[in-house]
């Protein structure tokens, strides 16, 4: 390997913020010794570690597979684990990391992803299955899973959430996440509802709070496009009577091979 | 002090991963509704989800092409034709992995609940990936000797954590997301309840119950290069032997052959499943001098042993040779970037090598705990050599040690023992409170306790940094517990955890707040790597042979007459563990030992 990873000093700026002792957040300086790989995740844990163990941010998995450690780096939300220090070093030699826009601050980068989890509930996340369940698998065709592919990747991370300008002005939106969920939910062959949860995400507080301000991909660590599966909902919203019926046509074939 | 209040469940489970999620449901949908679950992240967060490759059940969706050999490109089976796979032969093939230290009546189980359980997750709205014709698509992995890992893409245990996640909550099941359990309460052999820290307030509950549940994990952390999350600190393991219950077979660890290069993260066996080589540093696929017959997909624990062989004899890669390369470019794109997306971004993203146009630098991580708590086959923990239950407290998953997979086990069977031991466990517990189990009673106030060992932690003011005490733990358990043993890397590595668990008396723990102290907790956590590698290191002293992913190299060979048997571990008088050993339930009939060739 060669030497253009030589080590040097950073600077990290992390916002730091505890409600019991803090009249309100302030930013502190750490300095980190860049290694080879670095990841930002390495880095507070190297400060967490060996210089202030007051720093606190939520982690686990360390390679974007469990969600927990969104938060908002050099102005953009990511994930800590997966993004390379070096690459986010400043000319000023400088990161800054601080909690996920729009959520209240439990202390530092661990914020409070109440409204967040309340949404995911509303939607029902869970299959409705039809009345009929097979002794065996339900089938499906390798394009009705491709059309889940990007839904199931979520891992519920809140990067896209907080990024939406619409949850900053109004907590009642669903939000990309949930209605992502929903996505996958409608368009799964095997779930029975639908129409009635695109009615659920029709209303006041769904599809249409939208702005199309695409926000939510630029933040999303998975690549993935909630706005277009928003897209997808308002459209199948306008006529989902009939998709309830090409559902229920399509459930009594559910036990039967895809044909070749 | 009453500053917290007492929380009453009928059931506690602590850990929300699939052992724990699965319990959860079952016994909900059972009818026993009042069911709290705690979790020191948010259920979601759990490892389970980090799983990749698959969930093994011999569904027979698929099977070599005819007349291209065992290693021939799959196909679906058409309906009517012979089938391939068998819960006979997914029994023996797990079985051969175990090294004969798994119990086969519990083998048999899993096997059996297997394609059930499948069938569940997939009615339960799991997106698997699927055969043209719309069934469960099924891959190859390493010891099994039919495609039998039903998969979603490259993240599995991802698709599965969310389906049985959603299904507690649709059954109504309570959530403590963010408690970290300390201490468990038994009183005369029968489980009281446990006490915790809501990690928000940082006030310590005693919560009781008439049941108690742990899903808790495994202890890959107490190694330097493991594939585990920062979570798998062995909590559960840690806290119930504390609390008198034994532990079984812990000296079984597993190393995983493909862990990144210097990172340890998991790059799926189903990269090698896919049809990926492994290389050494001459070009030469390696795995034919030691597993011809199976080559890259043999078991876990032999493809480690060869990788760390070619390394030790300096046919490694990269600067320090330390590595090896596991080589997908023959796969082509097109497959890459279908079965294995998840992968191919771990790899760009923390070694920057994109698999479709270069190998991959890996090495062998810790990755799994064969051991754990010990249970029958419905998750009841048990006290002793002779089974004894410990009234009311239950255990599945990666935490617990059914066994069925002895002193090795193969992959896709830990999604899968996590799954079928979390139903049965749920099951069992549902029938228990049924049949009228009851509050029992407290002595004292445990949770006083807690808040006093909190207080003496936060008040310490010692001078070691904990993190530095793990440090150098870990790397002693690489180093001298690690894939090769002997007696003298051994005694080092104990004399080691001896040194440290002294030293751990002087450790500071920085944040000396309430709200939400993750400094607190690490050092909590610090202390159970302390506690069960201890037992990892003393049981693998104890242990004079080689079996499984245990490998003495002053002991190079299995041993059945003097060590066909598990390893119990109880915390003794003077605090330090002391042994006892089970039989292998063996059928004798159908599954005597034999040579382990691959």
């Amino acid at each position: 390997m060669s030497n253009n990873n030589a080590q040097r000093t950073v600077t990290v700026r992390i916002q730091r913020f505890n409600p019991d002792t803090d009249k309100k957040p302030y930013m502190q300086d750490y300095q980190v010794e860049m290694k080879p790989g670095m990841t930002v995740l390495d880095a507070l844990h190297e400060i967490k570690t060996h210089q202030d163990g007051t720093v606190t941010y939520r982690r686990s998995c360390r390679h974007a597979i469990c969600g927990s450690c969104a938060m908002h780096i050099n102005g953009r939300n990511t994930l800590a684990c997966n993004t390379p220090l070096k690459n986010e070093v400043t000319h000023k030699n400088t990161v800054t990391i601080g909690p996920l826009p729009y959520l209240p601050v439990i202390k530092d980068m661990v914020v409070d992803r109440t409204t967040f989890w309340e949404e995911y509930l509303r939607v029902k996340p869970w299959l409705i299955p039809p009345d009929d369940i097979p002794e065996k698998e339900f089938r499906m065709s390798q394009d009705e899973v491709k059309a889940l592919h990007d839904a199931e990747t979520c891992i519920m991370c809140g990067a896209c959430y907080s990024s939406c300008a619409v949850i900053g002005l109004n907590k009642k939106y669903i939000g990309p996440h949930a209605l992502l969920k929903s996505f996958m939910r409608v368009l799964d062959p095997r779930d029975s509802s639908p129409a009635e949860r695109l009615e659920e995400v029709s209303g006041a507080d769904g599809v249409y709070r939208c702005h199309t301000i695409f926000n939510c991909i630029d933040a999303c660590p998975k690549g993935l496009n909630p706005t277009q599966a928003i897209e997808t909902l308002r459209k199948l919203a306008q006529k989902r009577q009939k998709l309830e019926e090409a559902r229920r046509e399509r459930q009594k074939h559910l036990n039967e091979p895809i044909p070749a | 002090m009453p500053n917290s209040e007492v929380i009453t469940h009928d059931v506690i489970i602590v850990g929300a991963g699939l052992a724990g999620s699965w319990a959860a449901m079952a016994t909900a949908q059972q009818g026993v509704k009042d069911v709290g679950v705690l979790s020191k992240i948010h259920p979601l967060r759990s490892h389970s989800g980090a799983a990749q490759g698959g969930i093994a059940a011999a569904l027979n969706n698929v099977r070599p092409v005819p007349g291209t050999g065992p290693r021939g490109p799959l196909e679906q089976i058409p309906v009517g034709d012979e089938l391939v796979d068998s819960t006979e032969l997914h029994m023996f093939d797990t079985i051969k992995g175990s090294d004969w230290l798994g119990d086969q009546n519990a083998i048999e189980i899993m096997v059996n609940d297997a394609i059930d359980v499948i069938y569940e997750y997939e009615h339960m709205g799991c997106v698997f990936s699927r055969t043209p014709d719309g069934r469960i698509a099924q891959r190859r992995f390493g010891g099994h000797s039919a495609p039998r890992a039903n998969y979603a893409a490259d993240r599995t245990g991802h698709v599965l954590l969310h389906t049985i996640h959603e299904q507690a909550l649709y059954h109504g099941v309570k959530f403590y997301a963010e408690w970290y359990v300390m201490d468990l309460i038994v009183e005369d052999n029968a489980v009281r309840g446990v006490v915790a820290i809501d990690v928000l307030t940082g006030k310590i509950h005693l919560l009781r119950a008439k049941a108690v549940m742990f899903g808790t994990g495994g202890y890959g952390r107490a190694f330097k290069i493991t594939s585990n999350a920062y979570a798998n600190t062995g909590d559960g393991v840690a806290i119930a032997y504390d609390a008198g219950v034994p532990l079984m077979d812990m000296e079984f660890v597993q190393f995983h052959p493909t862990g990144l290069y210097q990172h340890g993260i998991l790059m799926s066996e189903a990269c090698r499943g896919e049809g990926g080589y492994l290389i050494n540093k001459n070009g030469e696929r390696f795995m034919e001098k030691y597993a011809p017959d199976k080559m890259e997909l043999a078991p876990r624990d032999l493809v480690s042993r060869s990788e760390q062989t070619e390394i030790d004899e300096g046919r490694g890669v990269m600067d320090d040779g330390q590595g090896i390369f596991l080589d997908m470019r023959h796969l082509g794109r097109e497959k890459i970037l279908e079965r294995l997306p998840q992968v191919r971004d771990i790899a760009i993203d923390f070694v920057h090598v994109d698999p479709i146009d270069d190998p991959v630098p890996i090495q062998p991580t810790a990755h799994y705990s064969m051991g754990g708590i010990p249970t029958d086959v419905h998750g009841q923990v048990i006290a002793d050599a002779s089974g004894t239950p410990v009234v009311g407290f239950y255990a599945a998953g990666e935490a617990a040690c059914v066994s069925v997979h002895g002193a090795n086990r193969l992959g896709t069977n830990s999604l899968l023992e996590a799954s079928v031991f979390g139903r049965r466990a749920g099951y069992a517990i549902a029938e228990f409170i049924k049949g009228g189990a009851k509050l029992l009673p407290v002595t004292g106030d445990p949770a006083e306790r807690s808040r006093q060992a909190v207080k003496e932690l936060l008040d310490n003011p010692g001078t070691e940094l904990v993190e530095d005490i793990a440090q150098e733990l870990k790397a002693n358990m690489t180093m001298n517990c690690g894939i090769f043993r002997d007696e003298e890397r051994l005694n080092i590595a104990l004399d080691k955890v001896h040194e440290l668990q002294q030293r751990f008396k002087n450790a500071r723990v920085m944040d000396k707040g309430s709200r939400f102290n993750t400094d607190l907790l690490a050092t909590l956590e610090a202390k159970h790597l302390l506690t069960f590698s201890e037992v990892i290191v003393k049981g693998a002293l104890n242990r004079t042979e080689s079996r499984g992913a245990h490998s003495r190299t002053d002991h190079p060979k299995r041993d059945d007459e003097d060590w066909l048997k598990h390893t119990i571990a109880h915390k003794g008088e003077d605090g330090r563990p002391q042994f006892s050993y089970k039989d292998v339930t063996l059928y004798w009939d159908r599954f005597p030992p034999q040579e382990r060739k691959y």
